[in-house]
C-alpha cells in the first residue's frame, strides 16, 4: 500500500516537472565553465583512471543511473527487465539473455545512424585482449550479441548475471564506422572524440581544458541540449579551484572537500549543493595482523570510535551511518549490530582479552606492543584529519597507532595486497552496488586485501547478484549486512555527500549519487540569461 | 681550453647517463605499486584485465631484461608510449616543455635582473638600513612556504582586486601576448620569489668576501675610481662561485616546478612528472627524468667552459 501510494506520488511529481517544463521558458545558449580537479589522462572511458565526466557528455549509454540512482533508458527504448520481457532466464536458470531495443532514428554526431552493430562493436572492441583499457567488467560474461536486426540486440550472458546494467555498455556506445579495424589504444579518434551523446570533444589541450560543443544530431531533438558549450578546466589544486569558484573563473566544481566547502557557502551568484552519493566512508580491519584477527580487539577498536567527534572535525558534512549499504538503496538495514562509542566498554573488552596496560601507555599481550600500521590516502586533507581524530580516540583505550600514509599507485597496491593493519578510506558504488561488495568483503574479492574471509557472506552476496528477485536481493544482503558487521570485517563510518558548487544561473541541473558522473544526463541543462 | 678537452668530456657524459638511467630505472622499480594499479580504485576492474594489461606492456618481464629493452629503445630514438594517455612519449613531452620553459625562463631572467644587483648593492651598503632589509626580506623569501604565498596572491589579485586570472596558461580562446602575459606574471614572480632571496644572499656573501681582499685594496690604492674597483675587479671575481649555483638552478628548469605549476593549473612537465609518477607511467617517468639528468650534465659542462670565459686564470687541457 504505502508503496503503491509513493509510486503515485512520484507520478504526479513527474508531471509537475512536465508541466514546470512547459511553462518556464528555457533559455538557449551560452557556455558552462567547469573546474574539474584532476589532470584529465585520456578521454577513453574504458581506459581512464578517473571519474569520465568529460566522456559521459560525449558519449550516450543505453541505459543510465539518474538522480535517484534508478536505471532510465537513454538510446534504448526501455530498461530491460523479466517483466517486459528485456531479460530472459533460459530454462536451466543458468545463462539469461538481454534484448536492447534501440530508438528508431539514432544518429552518431557525424551524422550517420547508430545500429545495433554498434553495440556488437563496442563489445568486441573493449574485450579485444590487445586492448589496453583496464575497464573490462562485464565483457567475459556474455557468450555472444545476436543483431537480428538493426534496432535490436540480443546479449547472452553465460550466466545470471544481475550487475549487468552497471557494467560495460554503462559509459556509452562506440562508433563501429569510425573505429572499426582500428587500435582503440592509440588511435587520432581520442583526441577529439564523439560519440551520439549531447556534446562533442572539438578540442583538448593536454593539462589546461576540453572544451566540448553541442551536437545538433543529438536524439531527444526539441532543442536539447540547451547550452551551446561546456569547458572543462583542468585545475589539480583544490585550493586554486575555489579561488576560481569566487573569482568567477569557473561556474560549475564537485567534490569540494568538507575543509574548504564553508569558504564557498557565501559567494554572491553562487549556489552550494550537498547532494547525496552511494559513498561511504570505512574503516577497515587486516584480518592477518595478530591483534586484529581477535573479534574482540576489533570490537574494542569499533566501540572507541566517536562518530560525531570525526564529523565536527570535518565540519558536520556527513552522515554517520552503521552499514556498508546506504541508506538509498532498499536494502539497507538497520538490523546489523551497532557499535555505539563507548570506550570503556572497549577498554573492559581489551581487559578481558588478555591485554594489560604497559607503562607508556600502550597495552601489552604476551610481551608485544599493540601498536598497529595506519593507512591512508596522503594529500586527501578529509582522510587525513579523519585518522588523527580516529588515532587520538584509539590511544585513549591504550593502542598505538603509527601513521603509514601512502598516494597513487603505493596506495591502490597497499590496499590491495593488504600491506596496513588499520585504513581509512571511502568507496563510491555504482547504482547496482552488489558486485562491488563482493570484491570489498567477499573471500576472493578483488578490493579485499583485508584477508577477511566469511563463506556465508560470499554465498549471501553471490545468491544476490545471481537473482532478479527484489525480496531474495533483499534478504540475501540484510543478513550478509548482518555478518559482516558481526565479524567486523570493515566499521562502516559515514555516509559521504558531495559538496556541488554551481553558478545560480545553472537551471534544471540534477546530480549523479553514482560512481558515474554528475554530466551523465546535462541535455536538459540551461543558463538563465 | 681546447677541442680535444670538449670532446673528451662530452664522450665521459655518455656512461655517466647510463650509470644514471641504470640508478632510476632501479628506483622506479622499487617504488611500491606498478602501473596497473591505479585503475583499481575503479570497482569495476577486475584482476584479469589487470593481468591483460601487464602482460601487453611486458611488464611481466624480469626487471633486467624490461630496462635493456627500455634502454635499446630510448637510445635508438623510441621513447614508447605513454600507459596513461595512450600517446607517444614525445608528444606529451613536447606539448609540456613549451609552457615550462617559459615560466621557467622568465622567472630565471626575472630573478637574475633582480639578485645581482640588490646583491652587490646589499655589499657595498653593508650594515645599513638597506642591507638590513634585503637580509628580512630574503629570509622571508627562502622560509615562507610557496603555496601559502601562492594563495595569498590568488587571493588578493584574482579574487578581491580581479586584476589577474588565478590559474591557467591563457583564456580559452584567446592565446594574444598581453593575454599570456597576464597569466604569466602571478606565477613567475613566486618562482622568482625564492631564487632571488638564495642567489641575492649568495652574491652579497660572495661579493664581501672579495671586497677584502688584497687586490682590492691595491686597486683603491692605485687611485681606480671606486665604480671601476667594484665593477671591473670586484664583481668579476664575485661572480665565480654564483655561476656555479645559478647555472645548478638553470638545469632545473626543465624539470618544472612541481609546486608553482600544480598550483596555477600550468600545464608543464612538473605536473606532467607528479601525474605520471602517481600513475607508474614508466615509459613518462624515464624520459622526463633522462631530460633532466641530461640538461644538468650538459650545464656543468658549460659552466666549466663559462668559468674560463670569467676568470681567464682557469684553464682547461
Amino acid at each position: 500500500m504505502k508503496r503503491e501510494l509513493s509510486r503515485y506520488a512520484l507520478r504526479c511529481f513527474g508531471v509537475a516537472i512536465l508541466l514546470g517544463g512547459i511553462t518556464a521558458a528555457q533559455d538557449r545558449g551560452g557556455t558552462l565553465t567547469v573546474g574539474l580537479s584532476y589532470d584529465v589522462d585520456t578521454l577513453d572511458p574504458y581506459a581512464s583512471g578517473f571519474l569520465t565526466d568529460v566522456q559521459s557528455t560525449f558519449l550516450e549509454p543505453l541505459i543510465y543511473p539518474d538522480e535517484n540512482a534508478r536505471y532510465q533508458p537513454a538510446m534504448a527504448v526501455e530498461v530491460p527487465t523479466q517483466a517486459n520481457r528485456g531479460i530472459r532466464i533460459s530454462a536451466d536458470g543458468k545463462k539469461m539473455t538481454v534484448t536492447y531495443k534501440l530508438r528508431p532514428n539514432l544518429k552518431w554526431a557525424d551524422g550517420e545512424p547508430v545500429t545495433s552493430a554498434d553495440i556488437k562493436f563496442t563489445w568486441e572492441a573493449v574485450k579485444n585482449p590487445k586492448y589496453l583499457g583496464s575497464e573490462k567488467d562485464g565483457t567475459d560474461e556474455i557468450e555472444k550479441i545476436d543483431t537480428p536486426d538493426p534496432l535490436t540486440a540480443v546479449i547472452s550472458y553465460n550466466q545470471i548475471y544481475a550487475g549487468f546494467k552497471a557494467s560495460l555498455f554503462g559509459y556509452g556506445i562506440l562508433p563501429k564506422h569510425v573505429l572499426e579495424g582500428k587500435d582503440l589504444n592509440k588511435d587520432p579518434y581520442w583526441e577529439k572524440p564523439f560519440g551520439a551523446g549531447p556534446f562533442k570533444v572539438t578540442e583538448f589541450k593536454r593539462g589546461q581544458y576540453i572544451i566540448v560543443d553541442r551536437n545538433p544530431n543529438y536524439w531527444r531533438g526539441g532543442g536539447l541540449p540547451y547550452l551551446d558549450r561546456i569547458i572543462f578546466k583542468i585545475i589539480p589544486n583544490t585550493n586554486t579551484l575555489v579561488t576560481q569558484l569566487k573569482s568567477g573563473e569557473v561556474q560549475f566544481a564537485y567534490n569540494i572537500p568538507y575543509t574548504l566547502a564553508p569558504s564557498v557557502d557565501n559567494v554572491p551568484g553562487l549556489k552550494v549543493i550537498r547532494a547525496k552519493t552511494l559513498g561511504f566512508r570505512h574503516l577497515t580491519f587486516n584480518h592477518k595482523n595478530e591483534f586484529l584477527a581477535d573479534l574482540n580487539v576489533r570490537k574494542a577498536i569499533a566501540l572507541a570510535i566517536d562518530r560525531d567527534a570525526i564529523n565536527k572535525a570535518l565540519g558536520g558534512y556527513l552522515q554517520p551511518t552503521n552499514t556498508f549499504v546506504v541508506s538509498s538503496f532498499d536494502y539497507a538495514t538497520k538490523n546489523v549490530p551497532i557499535y555505539k562509542y563507548d570506550p570503556e566498554a572497549a577498554k573492559r573488552l581489551l581487559a578481558k582479552a588478555g591485554y594489560v596496560m604497559g607503562g607508556d601507555g600502550v597495552l601489552t599481550k604476551g610481551g608485544k606492543r599493540l601498536s598497529l600500521k595506519f593507512l591512508s590516502q596522503a594529500g586527501r586533507t578529509e582522510y587525513e584529519i579523519s585518522q588523527q581524530v580516529v588515532a587520538s580516540q584509539l590511544k585513549a583505550i591504550g593502542i598505538e597507532t603509527v601513521i603509514d600514509n601512502k598516494a597513487g599507485a603505493a596506495l591502490a597496491s597497499s590496499r590491495r595486497n593488504g600491506s596496513y593493519d588499520l585504513w581509512y578510506s571511502g568507496w563510491i558504488t555504482p547504482a547496482d552496488p552488489i558486485d562491488s561488495y563482493i570484491s570489498f568483503y567477499g573471500t576472493k574479492g578483488f578490493n579485499n586485501g583485508s584477508g577477511y574471509s566469511n563463506p556465508k557472506v560470499d554465498k549471501l552476496l553471490n545468491d544476490a547478484v545471481t537473482t532478479f528477485d527484489p525480496l531474495l536481493v533483499k534478504s540475501d544482503l540484510e543478513r550478509a549486512q548482518k555478518l559482516v558487521l558481526n565479524d567486523l570485517a570493515a566499521l562502516p563510518l559515514f555516509e559521504a555527500p558531495s559538496v556541488i558548487a554551481v553558478t545560480e544561473k545553472l537551471q534544471n541541473f540534477k546530480s549523479n549519487p553514482t560512481n558515474q558522473s554528475n554530466f551523465r544526463e546535462p541535455s536538459g541543462w540551461w543558463l538563465k540569461k | 681550453m681546447n677541442f680535444g678537452y670538449l670532446m673528451r668530456r662530452a664522450l665521459v657524459t655518455i656512461p655517466l647517463l647510463l650509470g644514471v638511467s641504470i640508478l632510476l630505472y632501479a628506483v622506479l622499480q622499487l617504488a611500491p605499486g606498478g602501473p596497473a594499479d591505479v585503475y583499481a580504485d575503479n570497482p569495476g576492474v577486475s584482476a584479469e584485465s589487470l593481468a591483460n594489461l601487464e602482460r601487453e606492456l611486458g611488464l611481466d618481464q624480469p626487471v633486467p631484461i624490461q630496462y635493456l629493452r627500455w634502454v635499446g629503445a630510448f637510445a635508438r630514438g623510441q621513447w614508447g608510449y605513454s600507459i596513461r594517455t595512450g600517446r607517444a612519449v614525445t608528444i606529451d613531452i613536447a606539448e609540456r616543455i613549451g609552457p615550462t620553459l617559459l615560466l621557467g625562463g622568465v622567472a630565471f631572467a626575472l630573478a637574475l635582473l633582480i639578485a645581482i644587483p640588490l646583491g652587490v648593492f646589499s655589499a657595498l651598503r653593508r650594515y645599513s638600513a638597506v642591507d638590513y632589509a634585503f637580509t628580512l626580506l630574503s629570509f622571508l623569501g627562502i622560509s615562507m612556504p610557496i603555496f601559502w604565498l601562492a594563495l595569498m596572491l590568488q587571493a588578493l589579485f584574482a579574487v578581491n582586486l580581479r586584476w589577474l586570472p588565478s590559474a591557467g596558461l591563457e583564456t580559452i580562446g584567446d592565446s594574444g601576448f598581453v593575454d599570456r602575459l597576464r597569466h604569466l606574471i602571478l606565477p613567475a614572480s613566486l618562482l622568482a620569489v625564492a631564487n632571488v632571496a638564495s642567489w641575492g644572499r649568495f652574491v652579497r656573501s660572495s661579493m664581501l668576501d672579495v671586497l677584502t681582499l688584497d687586490y682590492i685594496r691595491t686597486a683603491r690604492a692605485k687611485g681606480l675610481n671606486e665604480r671601476l674597483v667594484t665593477y671591473r675587479h670586484a664583481l668579476r671575481n664575485a661572480l665565480i662561485p654564483v655561476v656555479t649555483v645559478i647555472a645548478l638552478d638553470f638545469a632545473g628548469i626543465l624539470s618544472g616546478a612541481v609546486i608553482t605549476e600544480t598550483i596555477f593549473a600550468w600545464p608543464g612537465i612538473g605536473r606532467l612528472f607528479i601525474e605520471s609518477m602517481n600513475g607508474r607511467d614508466y615509459p613518462v617517468l624515464m624520459a622526463i627524468l633522462m631530460i633532466g639528468s641530461f640538461a644538468l650534465v650538459v650545464t656543468n659542462l658549460f659552466t666549466d667552459v663559462l668559468y674560463s670565459l670569467v676568470d681567464p686564470r682557469i684553464r682547461y687541457d
